[in-house]
């Protein structure tokens, strides 16, 4: 049984969206995700940060501060070589989660 | 994992905190920068910006709640926010600590004299096989379960339960050849003592077999006796010291943890049983019928103390089919553990104070129960709107355990604070006769298990509360606004108060049963005046005052009448009061019996006058005088209940008896003629009957070693301890003078251990009364305070204050009336544990019961009453508009 739910759905992708964009801030995260989704995911800033901050305890990723274009100061987040595993984990985990439920779905 | 981020987090709360604050910060302001990028105002694009970011503290909450995990920091921030709940209630926080320090405080106190008197083996080797061999005989009085040592040598010869069986008693002995005369105590036994007992001397040797023999002086002396005596000289073995007189070489020296037996700490002297031989047929070790001795044994490997008891009351009877003269009334023996014999009836005392706290334990811990579930149901609502807000149930439970804890250890600190004050003062009030009791002291296991209870209740009281909170229906509570209704909290409240009235009884019964048996006995009728008696020891060695002993004493006491202040003085060997009697058999001309049958009565050998300076009436003919010599007629003084029990309506005066007591000459006891009657003694404070006495005249028994000094003064007694001992000084510097005590003082230490059970007990009655008091008295004014609505509504509805009030002190009146029922049952119940201790009342008391009951129902409508006034004062209007 693949390991999945929702907050193992977030972290994916957090992970992902970093894996492609290398650093980013918070609020880069929410946005990259809406964009490329075509608005279809919008992630809670409530959820967000305590995710970010717990795959930070877990050693997935890694922060620092920096200035952003407009000269903000703001938290960049990173991949680290943990997270990238972990990202192959849970992307395993999601196709299956899909290809099961796709099954469930299909089933007539 | 990062443990160490999270424990540097721990140390650096405030900067994360304030890092994440700035993190959330700053993706507002990008939204915001965003939103006006996109032509928004930037007022707006800040409105939208918050309003899609949520509550910012919920998530400075959840993000912190990331970075701790672990739960570490989570404790140390339960803790912080138990303290300042606590701090928010000060009255309830005082409340649960006092109440835990004293249930914990006086628990620990006792524990730590129950653990050194009772639970703490005998500091022998393997002191689990030794044990007290008694001489016995069921149905007789007066004989008691001593031995005699020609008895004692058959049994050591014939046993074959024991590796080594040993007698003993106490003797006291006068060191001179010193700077100052001292007397000693010490204790005369037989060869085995040392591997008795598994213990080497420090210094020289022990016992041999040898040193039995007639004529032998050697002794083993104390640590404290060399240090202070001997300059701690390794050199002592071998020297002589003079104790009485006598000439004894000492061959060893103990360690100073030595102590034998445990009963006697002060003994600085060993010594063989050859002291008690001096080679006369009539000499103790030679006599049958003369039972002092002491013997303990060491089981041999395998054999119970069932069998050894079997086979010693065996040997017994055989011995008095033997010698059917001496040893009729001690036909039997009994083998007990040494640890039990040594306990004797201190055993019941501590237990029954042991009983008494444990139940005030209980009553503390009813009340603290009482206490958190009542806090709980005031905060159901609180707790409900903390989980409605999203905090975890795990948290809320972990929050209030915490609060309790933090409680339960708060507590159990204060209750080792009190029992480290409080242990010294208790072993003060201690009876003197209980053993080992100079060794208690708190000691770190009972300090552990002190904390440990405090840590226990803590847990428990606070699981219980915890537990119920996190079961609370959201919804119905908010909705309720928090006036449930009567729900399982209160029905446990109510049991916790009904348990707590029928303790209180209980504990009260017991304290009433005692204190009347202690008046009684403070009221007894002692058979002489107390008042202005000064009573001392000293010794008249044999080995001086064989034969000048009559005319010795003769001069001493009226010299000592002649001392200003005095009025009177005389002398007792066995003075009334002084822990000393001894039991003599008789031959009476009209009804003989052989010599295993004789009737026997306690024995009193006293100077002239003793009488008249104790004020006890002679009822009848004339006391003994200085013509009472050797030479002269025979005399003996009998009391009233001699007379009754002996000489039923008959005229006892000219009666001739023969008291079986000798003056060491061949001749053996005389016929003596009885010249006077006397009142009854009470010769021991708690004894329960006055006992017949026969009384004889020192002055014709020369032979008989020492009398006990008894002066009737004008002034305070004490004041005169200088000028008798002088006296003392002046007739022979090597006597000194012991156990200078006024007679109320003799009287106070026969009373301490009845006077320490009915203290104890009785603050520990108190104690549990209090508790039970505020216990009421929390329930009734939380219930009124609860109900505030509903006695509203009914005084709207035209009851009267009388009715409301009523109807409170009915509810405390039913509780109280239950608990008072199950405590009658339970006092009904147990009473009989007490009765070895009561004196002059039986151990079912229905007036001390109804009295109790009495207390009890005052002090529960004290503790209704101001809640039910509370009630009845409610305003309606207010009532209805609250909430």
């Amino acid at each position: 049984m693949a390991k999945n739910d929702l907050q193992g759905t977030l972290d994916l992708l957090v992970l992902k969206t970093l894996a492609q964009m290398g650093r980013l801030h918070g609020y880069g995260i929410v946005q990259h995700i809406q964009r490329v989704s075509d608005e279809l995911l919008r992630v809670e800033e409530g959820s967000l940060y305590p995710a970010l901050h717990r795959m930070e305890q877990s050693g997935w990723i890694g922060s620092e501060w920096a200035l952003t274009e407009t000269g903000r100061k703001a938290k960049y987040y990173r991949l680290t070589a943990t997270g990238r595993r972990r990202l192959d984990e849970a992307e395993r985990d999601f196709e299956e989660l899909v290809k099961g439920v796709r099954a469930v779905l299909r089933y007539a | 994992m990062g443990m160490g981020t999270r424990l540097r987090n721990l140390g650096r709360r405030e900067r994360v905190d304030a890092e994440i604050a700035a993190e959330l910060e700053a993706h507002i302001a990008l939204a915001v920068e965003d939103a006006v990028r996109k032509g928004m105002s930037e007022q707006q694009a800040r409105r939208v910006a918050r309003l899609k970011f949520g509550n910012p503290v919920i998530a400075k909450e959840t993000t912190m709640g990331a970075d701790a995990v672990l739960g570490l920091d989570g404790l140390a921030r339960d803790v912080k926010l138990a303290l300042r709940q606590l701090r928010k209630s000060p009255g309830f926080a005082a409340t649960v600590i006092a109440t835990l320090a004293l249930g914990i405080g006086a628990n620990t106190t006792v524990f730590s004299i129950v653990d050194a008197v009772l639970l703490r083996p005998l500091p022998y080797h393997q002191p689990q096989r030794l044990v007290e061999v008694q001489s016995s005989d069921v149905g007789q009085q007066y004989e008691g379960s001593d031995v005699s040592y020609p008895d004692f040598f058959d049994w050591r010869a014939q046993n074959r339960s024991f590796e080594q069986l040993v007698s003993y008693h106490d003797t006291s002995l006068t060191l001179t050849g010193v700077e100052r005369a001292v007397h000693l105590d010490g204790e005369v036994v037989s060869a085995d003592l040392l591997p008795l007992v598994g213990i080497e001397p420090q210094l020289g040797r022990g016992f041999s077999a040898a040193d039995e023999k007639q004529g032998t002086r050697v002794a083993l002396i104390s640590h404290a006796l060399w240090v202070s005596q001997f300059g701690a000289d390794p050199s002592v073995v071998g020297r002589t010291m003079h104790l009485s007189g006598d000439a004894f070489t000492v061959i060893g020296v103990m360690p100073a943890s030595f102590r034998f037996p445990v009963t006697e700490p002060n003994n600085s002297f060993w010594t063989t049983l050859a002291v008690d031989n001096d080679g006369t047929p009539k000499t103790a070790t030679a006599n049958r019928g003369d039972h002092f001795l002491n013997a303990m044994g060491r089981l041999k490997s395998g054999v119970t103390v069932a069998q050894a008891d079997a086979e010693m009351k065996a040997i017994a009877t055989r011995l008095a089919k033997q010698y059917p003269d001496t040893n009729t009334k001690h036909s039997s023996a009994q083998v007990v553990s040494e640890l039990t014999a040594l306990l004797g009836d201190t055993r019941t005392l501590l237990l029954v104070v042991l009983g008494a706290v444990a139940l005030v334990l209980l009553v503390a811990c009813g009340n603290i129960a009482n206490l958190l579930l009542a806090r709980v149901r005031e905060r159901e609502r609180e707790i409900a709107v903390r989980a409605a807000l999203g905090a975890a149930r795990v948290r809320i439970v972990r929050q209030l355990l915490a609060e309790s804890l933090v409680l339960g250890i708060a507590g159990g600190l204060a209750g080792c604070l009190l029992a480290l004050a409080a242990t010294p003062l208790v072993l003060r009030v201690l009876p003197t006769g209980v053993p080992r009791a100079d060794d208690a002291g708190v000691n770190l296991m009972v300090l552990g298990f002190a904390l440990g209870i405090s840590l226990v209740c803590g847990t428990v009281f606070g699981t219980i509360p915890a537990l119920m909170a996190s079961r609370t229906n959201l919804a119905d509570t908010l909705k309720e606004g928090g006036r449930a209704q009567i729900s399982g909290h209160d029905w446990l409240r109510s049991a916790v108060i009904v348990g707590q009235v029928a303790l209180g009884i209980v504990l009260t019964a017991g304290a009433g049963l005692l204190l009347t048996s202690f008046l009684k006995l403070t009221h007894n009728n002692e058979g002489f005046n107390p008042d202005h008696l000064l009573t001392y020891q000293f010794e008249t060695p044999d080995s001086r005052y064989k034969d000048s002993r009559p005319e010795f004493y003769q001069q001493y006491f009226e010299r000592l009448r002649a001392l200003p202040g005095v009025t009177s003085a005389s002398g007792s060997m066995f003075l009334p009061m002084g822990n000393n009697e001894a039991v003599l058999s008789f031959d009476n001309p009209e009804k003989p019996a052989t010599p295993g049958h004789r009737p026997s009565a306690e024995l009193d050998i006293i100077a002239p006058r003793f009488f008249e300076t104790m004020q006890i009436p002679l009822l009848s003919g004339r006391d003994f005088s200085a013509a009472d010599t050797e030479k002269s007629q025979q005399v003996m003084i009998v009391n009233q209940a001699f007379v009754q029990k002996f000489f039923p309506g008959e005229n006892p005066l000219g009666k001739k008896l023969k008291p079986g007591a000798s003056n060491g000459g061949r001749n053996g006891p005389a016929w003596r003629t009885i010249v006077g009657v006397v009142g009854n003694v009470r010769r021991d404070a708690t004894d329960r009957e006055e006992s017949p006495i026969q009384y004889l005249p020192a002055s014709q028994l020369s032979a008989w070693c020492c009398l006990i000094t008894v002066a009737r003064t004008a002034v305070d007694p004490m004041s005169l301890e200088p000028e008798v001992r002088n006296l003392v000084a002046s007739m022979d510097r090597d006597i000194p003078v012991t156990d200078v005590h006024t007679m109320h003082d003799l009287i106070g230490m026969q009373l301490a251990q009845p006077r320490f059970a009915m203290v104890l007990l009785g603050v520990f009655a108190a104690l549990a009364l209090v508790l039970t008091v505020v216990g009421l008295y929390g329930v009734m004014a939380y219930s009124v305070a609860r109900r505030t609505r509903e006695i509203g509504v009914r005084l709207a509805l035209g009851a009267r204050r009388g009715t409301v009030m009523q109807m409170v002190l009915r509810q405390a009146a039913v509780l109280v009336g239950i608990g008072m029922a199950i405590g009658i049952a339970a006092t009904l119940a147990s009473a009989s544990v007490l009765r070895s201790m009561l004196y002059g009342t039986a151990e079912r008391n229905p007036l001390v019961l109804a009295l109790v009951c009495a207390v009890v129902a005052v002090a529960g409508f004290l503790a209704a009453y101001l809640p039910a006034q509370r009630a009845s004062s409610i305003e309606p209007m207010q009532a209805l508009r609250s909430e």
